[in-house]
């Protein structure tokens, strides 16, 4: 599971998740993408059970990439515990995901295995997401 | 192709009147580069998209008109809503016809590589463009590449390019546009399924990263803690002397 090796603070406040995703949002490494449409937090299970839809869709070939990282811990509070006494300890990690944001990329297969690729993928996250490459791009 | 675009002189800025533009099928630009004076300019949208359709795409040379003046010009760069791919903003940038220019051309390759066709690997473009200098009418739309004659774990390398004449490649030489990749080894594929299946520990929290300042104060405690035992264990041996 993906999380950070080292951290400054154990614990961290919620903050905000408004407005786009101004970097990340471009292909940088692969031919084909995967395009967040919502905001969210995306945990580390979520990030992992995509990576693994589409490893094992495209089998050995082409190549892969991961855009987003959980870096931010999320705590909790034990059940049956009365409020107060301090925040909770840390339960798992998240990215905050804006709408924009590139999740995973692909290079090296067919436009059609990477858009089945994807479409398991985007089943395995908490928001509505879009397949992109960089020739089918529309003018708007 | 000459592409001639007709823009006028903007005199309202800001959000608010950039959406009424753009409501409108206009959008906000800028033009700079000549005389060191950005001229903001409102032109519409279709504008855009037809030099943009064109086969040069964004390194396309135009002529813009504004205020009677005729300039030749070229998208600088394009802002987008990441969301909508809707074009936002433009900037233009004045090209002097007789003055060479920095220009990132894109690469196509062509053909079906060796390391592809018969031994099982996949082309990975690990740059997409090439920086050259030319005069804007000089400007190539690609630049092709045969990378037929590629093995596994081949290169191309911009050093391998065959250029007309008038254009100068500024990017490093030994920078790798297409390589022949290997796929995953099927052992590999096995250890990374065992991985995967392990179970992994959620409890497990990483390493924090102290500050040097707290560290030496750690210590400066640790030491301090050392004589405040020996005076007890002073103060006990008085006592016992005491008895």
């Amino acid at each position: 599971m993906l999380m950070p090796k080292k951290v400054k603070y154990r614990k961290q406040q919620r903050g905000r998740m408004k407005g786009k995703a101004c970097r990340g949002s471009e292909l940088s490494f692969g031919e084909y993408g995967l395009q967040a449409l919502e905001p969210c937090w995306m945990t580390a299970r979520q990030i992992e059970a995509g990576r693994i839809a589409i490893t094992r869709h495209i089998k050995r070939k082409g190549k892969l990439w991961i855009k987003t990282f959980p870096w931010k811990p999320i705590t909790k509070k034990p059940a049956e515990v009365r409020m107060g006494k301090g925040k909770g300890d840390p339960e798992f990690w998240v990215d905050t995901i804006k709408p924009g944001k590139i999740i995973y990329e692909l290079e090296g297969v067919t436009e059609q295995t990477a858009k089945e690729a994807m479409r398991l993928a985007a089943h395995k996250l908490p928001i509505r997401t879009r397949f992109i490459s960089r020739k089918g791009r529309e003018l708007r | 192709m000459s592409f001639k675009i007709k823009a006028e002189k903007r005199e309202v800025f800001g959000k608010n009147a950039s959406r009424r533009l753009r409501r409108e099928g206009m959008m906000p630009a800028i033009f700079y580069g000549a005389q060191n004076v950005n001229i903001p300019l409102t032109l519409n949208k279709k504008d855009i998209f037809m030099i943009l359709k064109s086969d040069t795409g964004e390194n396309t040379v135009f002529q813009i008109s504004f205020d009677s003046e005729i300039k030749d010009a070229m998208i600088k760069e394009l802002q987008r809503n990441p969301v909508t791919d809707e074009i936002l903003h433009a900037d233009f940038i004045h090209i002097a016809m007789d003055k060479a220019i920095r220009v990132s051309v894109p690469v196509a390759a062509v053909g079906e590589a060796v390391g592809v066709k018969t031994e099982g690997g996949f082309v990975d473009f690990i740059n997409r463009e090439v920086e050259v200098e030319c005069f804007p009418k000089d400007i190539p739309e690609h630049i092709e590449i045969d990378i037929s004659n590629l093995h596994l774990r081949q290169s191309f390398k911009v050093e391998d390019l065959v250029l007309q004449e008038g254009i100068q490649v500024i990017s490093d030489p030994e920078t790798i546009l297409v390589l022949v990749e290997v796929p995953a080894k099927e052992e590999e594929i096995a250890v990374a399924k065992e991985e995967e299946e392990e179970i992994i520990s959620e409890g497990e929290e990483p390493e924090i990263i102290k500050k040097e300042k707290e560290e030496v104060e750690e210590e400066a405690e640790e030491e301090k803690e050392e004589p405040e035992l020996i005076k007890k264990e002073k103060g006990e041996k008085k006592e016992k002397k005491e008895e």
